[in-house]
């Protein structure tokens, strides 16, 4: 069930849903009921993201970001995507070049040539929130309220190229500006542990973790590591996001592969090169024909495209523990 | 004896970026070459400075050599006095807790502002696309001071930014507070590989205020598409010293990812 609607002023497309739909979305669909929802990562992608889906993600591709995750909607050939791209480096390259994504919020366009062209060539729409902006209407999704006041994006060139609007704040009757709520129809979510349930941890910052599982229709949690439940009721703080968000969740050791998970492994900067020169069609399909398309799972690519020699010197490259348990 | 040195006009440029934090304040800090820059001056000279990057480290002392690329990577929130998210590190900035913010640029203009979104054709059709604001426009909009550093190309300095990304003094004296944004805030130095400029309390336009040693105040400017204002007295900023180099070369960035650049040569 898709609520949200994609409204248009101007020239401006952007996503909206009225927080009594998003209400009830979670009331009629949205389970509280603690089952198991561990499933393979490419069940969840098909059950739970569609082509013209609205789609977040914490963190980055080189650092716990969703990346098997990433990969499998591409695998899976999803069109029509559009991107909530915040600390997005690889993520809108890859989504684009494989015809998956065709609108993206910035936040932070990505790395390198490839994603820079297809803007320029019209493959891809982008419209400019900025990060702050992105993180604060997940924020007011995640709220229930139809829009928060921020003091940025004012007197920029980006109020032209996003929907938000300048208003007299009726408290100081000084300008302010608005930024709707967004509520994504899938957020992705790399942690550390989860249990089978989908209670979950981050160990270290995050971009938006809760703001982004309380918001989106759908919640795709992928966890290095499986846990017992158990373990959530001894440290509650270290909880990131409880059971009931959660529509699925995926064991992905190295799931952030090529980056980093802190304190398990290291980013492969030699990967993350391959991916910074990647500059034409060909280069990108020759990429994504090697890891992604011609292997069936995450785990045959790490299997057959990382190897276990690289996993261990990566693991062994990851000396940060501290703050990290 | 005074002597020469040789580095690159990246090294100087994050050199001379180094010595403007203050110590036992606040800092913003920006993707890329202010990562660097606030590295080199926790390491040599503001051991107090309290970092603040947007992924939500507070405070990290951040691991050497610098790990390219990265932000929110283990290395750079190593050991800070809190870990959070986006929306509660900007509020950090918001409420008036940043007294410093540090971010790059593509291009900027005579008032400051910042463009990192594209250059040339439209925004609907640009010539070149490059990665947007980031965090960018919120470091600009709320710190007290924002410190831009940008390498000293003539193309970068532009009478009309092609897309204004992150807000300077906009289109002069008080046009920020009409706009809405926090009273008391803007643009406070730009910091390039050749000089150092600051902004005119009355036109609120840039104003070159001081040059690397051994350049003339025409090589300087000739190349920039604007011309700034002069202040009455220009200085001489001295080359990056041996600790500086050492620093940026054997701790930071070993690879030389970086720091290179063109070759420039100075008197200590």
């Amino acid at each position: 069930m898709r609520n949200g609607r994609i409204r248009v002023e101007g020239e401006v497309e952007y996503r909206f849903t009225h927080p009594d739909d998003f209400r009830e979305h979670v009331r009629d669909r949205k389970g509280r009921s603690p089952v198991p929802k561990l499933v393979p990562a490419k069940e969840a992608v098909a059950a739970f993201v569609a082509d013209g889906d609205y789609i977040v993600y914490d963190f980055s591709s080189l650092t716990r970001g969703p990346q098997s995750l990433i990969r499998e909607v591409i695998r899976q050939r999803k069109k029509e995507l559009w991107i909530g791209a915040e600390f997005t480096l690889h993520e809108s390259p890859l989504l684009v070049g494989a015809g998956c994504a065709t609108r993206i919020d910035v936040g932070f366009l990505g790395y390198g040539n490839y994603i820079g062209q297809a803007v320029c060539d019209g493959r891809v729409k982008a419209y400019e929130w900025t990060n702050g902006g992105l993180a604060l209407r997940l924020l007011a999704g995640a709220r229930g309220v139809p829009f928060l006041p921020t003091r940025d994006l004012l007197g920029s060139d980006n109020m032209d190229v996003s929907a938000a609007k300048t208003i007299t704040d009726p408290y100081t009757g000084d300008p302010v500006c608005l930024v709707p709520a967004l509520n994504p129809d899938v957020a992705f979510l790399h942690v550390h542990q989860a249990d089978v349930f989908g209670n979950a941890r981050i160990f270290g910052t995050n971009l938006f973790a809760l703001e982004a599982a309380l918001s989106s229709f759908r919640v795709i949690v992928s966890a290095e590591e499986i846990v017992e439940s158990d373990e959530f009721r001894k440290d509650p703080m270290r909880t990131t996001v409880p059971y009931f968000l959660v529509d699925a969740v995926v064991h992905a050791p190295f799931g952030a592969y090529p980056g980093a998970m802190p304190a398990r492994y290291e980013i492969d900067l030699e990967h993350v090169d391959r991916l910074n020169a990647i500059r034409t069609d060909e280069q990108m399909g020759k990429y994504l024909e090697e890891n992604i398309y011609s292997v069936p799972d995450h785990e045959e690519f790490l299997d057959r495209r990382v190897g276990a020699k690289r996993m261990r010197e990566l693991r062994r490259r990851a000396t940060i523990v501290e703050g990290y348990r | 004896m005074p002597r020469t040195v040789e580095f690159t006009d990246t090294e100087f440029m994050i050199a001379q970026g180094a010595r403007l934090i203050e110590d036992g304040k606040t800092i913003f800090v920006g993707w890329g070459i202010p990562q660097v820059v606030a590295m080199l001056a926790q390491k040599l000279y503001v051991p107090n400075v309290t970092q603040l990057f947007e992924f939500g480290a507070i405070g990290p002392q951040s691991v050497l050599p610098f790990v390219r690329g990265t932000m929110g990577g283990p290395q750079n929130t190593y050991r800070s006095l809190q870990w959070l998210n986006m929306n509660w590190a900007f509020s950090y900035s918001a409420t008036g807790y940043m007294d410093y913010g540090m971010l790059g640029a593509l291009q900027v203009d005579p008032y400051g502002n910042i463009n990192s979104t594209h250059l040339g054709g439209t925004f609907a059709k640009p010539d070149r696309r490059f990665a947007g604001s980031g965090g960018g426009n919120q470091v600009a909009s709320h710190c007290w001071k924002t410190i831009i550093v940008i390498k000293h190309e003539g193309r970068r300095f532009v009478p009309k930014v092609d897309f204004l990304t992150s807000p300077g003094y906009l289109d002069g004296p008080g046009a920020r507070e009409k706009a809405g944004l926090p009273r008391g805030t803007g643009p406070h130095r730009v910091v390039t590989s050749k000089a150092l400029f600051g902004f005119d309390e009355e036109t609120r336009k840039m104003v070159l205020l001081s040059i690397l040693r051994g350049l003339s105040v025409e090589e300087v400017v000739k190349d920039m598409a604007f011309r700034p204002l002069l202040a009455r007295e220009i200085g001489e900023i001295p080359p990056p010293t041996d600790d500086e180099l050492r620093v940026l070369r054997e701790e930071i960035d070993p690879a030389r990812f970086i720091i290179r650049g063109e070759k420039m040569s100075a008197t200590t």
